[in-house]
């Protein structure tokens, strides 16, 4: 290969291949974690009642059709504790799991 | 964002053949060979040189043994009855698979000098590969973090990583060493689950942390349109980043998940 090929696919490769350069992630809808606690029933809340509760928030959704929830609360330190909903097929809350904040996490 | 392609750039990459005899016996199975060489089969020479940095690095997982295993990425793929070889211009090697896609690949000498290929029944593209690197013994849906670390120092130095186009395969890895990836919060290394997750949990004597949401299905930043440029492509929800570079972390942390799915069906178990 030529040095000015090896030059143009060397320059190419660093726009297309961002492997070092990841964004911040996208944090979740902030909300009142006692609110939350209150509202959120596995089991029993729907996608609907969510959406009018809190409002559109990070979601991923999967193949499968269940989807993972993400809201956020408050914490300590401008840190903030994780909400993570699944959301099965039928739209109904199936399980529901609280991520502190830790002190290794970092101070946004 | 991950590793993207320019599709249309892969029409570049178009396969020759190659036919070729057999040498004479050697002690080994030979056979007569047509073999179409395709241009992002996993090279013998880099899985071999994988295999050889477990065992320079076998301190990370000094009771851990090392396969291979395939995955699937394509959403069409059927992943049973896999049959795969190590081919090289005048010889070929047939490499049992297991049930669960599994293999150790067997060292020869003629391969490594025919800088041979190994290759399955499949379109490589199709399956994503991946250092499997187990300690026994460890409790039901737990892994080790030095196991992690080990795999993906093999699996980067085996070139099994299929993030980018194979057009510019090479020049990825002449930009990202092991070290840079696998030492990196950056290196963006994903690892499987054998279940869809919903949460991955750290322990280390007295201390236990959840993962971050965004340690789980590749970042949950791949839209539809990204998918088909990531190895995670049909398994995103089995999908979790590691931090295997975090010192702070022991080789002896356990990471321990829980699934979308209490119980586990036939089905999800085998991906």
């Amino acid at each position: 290969m030529s040095a000015r090929r090896m030059l143009a696919a060397t320059t190419l490769a660093a726009v297309l291949l961002p492997g070092c350069a990841t964004r911040a992630p996208e944090p979740g809808t902030s909300v009142a974690e006692t609110r939350f606690d209150t509202l959120v029933v596995p089991g029993r809340t729907t996608r609907a009642e969510l959406l009018a509760a809190f409002g559109p928030t990070k979601t991923v959704v999967f193949d499968s059709g269940m989807e993972a929830w993400l809201y956020t609360a408050p914490a300590a330190g401008g840190r903030h504790t994780e909400l993570v909903l699944l959301v099965g097929r039928d739209g109904i809350v199936r399980k529901l799991r609280k991520r502190p904040a830790y002190p290794t996490d970092p101070v946004p | 964002m991950r590793r993207i392609v320019l599709p249309a750039l892969l029409a570049a990459l178009l396969p020759g053949a190659a036919q070729a005899q057999a040498q004479p016996d050697q002690g080994i199975q030979t056979v007569t060979v047509t073999y179409t060489r395709d241009p992002v089969d996993k090279s013998y020479r880099k899985m071999i040189r994988g295999m050889e940095r477990f065992q320079r690095e076998h301190a990370l997982a000094p009771q851990a043994t090392l396969r291979f295993r395939l995955l699937p990425r394509s959403p069409t793929v059927d992943m049973h009855g896999i049959t795969l070889r190590v081919a090289g211009d005048h010889i070929t090697v047939p490499v049992a698979v297991a049930p669960d896609n599994s293999f150790v690949l067997p060292r020869n000498e003629q391969a490594l000098q025919e800088d041979a290929a190994v290759v399955a029944n499949r379109k490589t593209t199709s399956m994503t590969w991946r250092a499997q690197v187990t300690t026994p013994g460890l409790p039901p849906d737990a892994r080790r973090l030095g196991d992690l670390r080990l795999e993906c120092l093999v699996g980067m130095e085996a070139g099994l990583v299929s993030n980018s186009s194979p057009l510019f395969g090479w020049i990825s890895n002449a930009l990202t060493s092991p070290e840079q990836v696998c030492n990196s919060p950056d290196g963006n290394f994903l690892f499987f689950t054998e279940r869809p997750l919903f949460s991955v949990t750290l322990h280390a004597g007295d201390r236990t942390e959840i993962l971050p949401f965004h340690f789980l299905y590749a970042g949950g930043e791949q839209t539809r349109d990204m998918l088909p440029f990531c190895d995670c492509q049909v398994l995103l929800d089995r999908t979790y980043y590691a931090p295997i570079w975090d010192r702070s972390w022991p080789d002896d942390t356990l990471v321990t998940f829980d699934y979308m799915d209490d119980a586990p069906t036939a089905q999800e178990s085998t991906p």
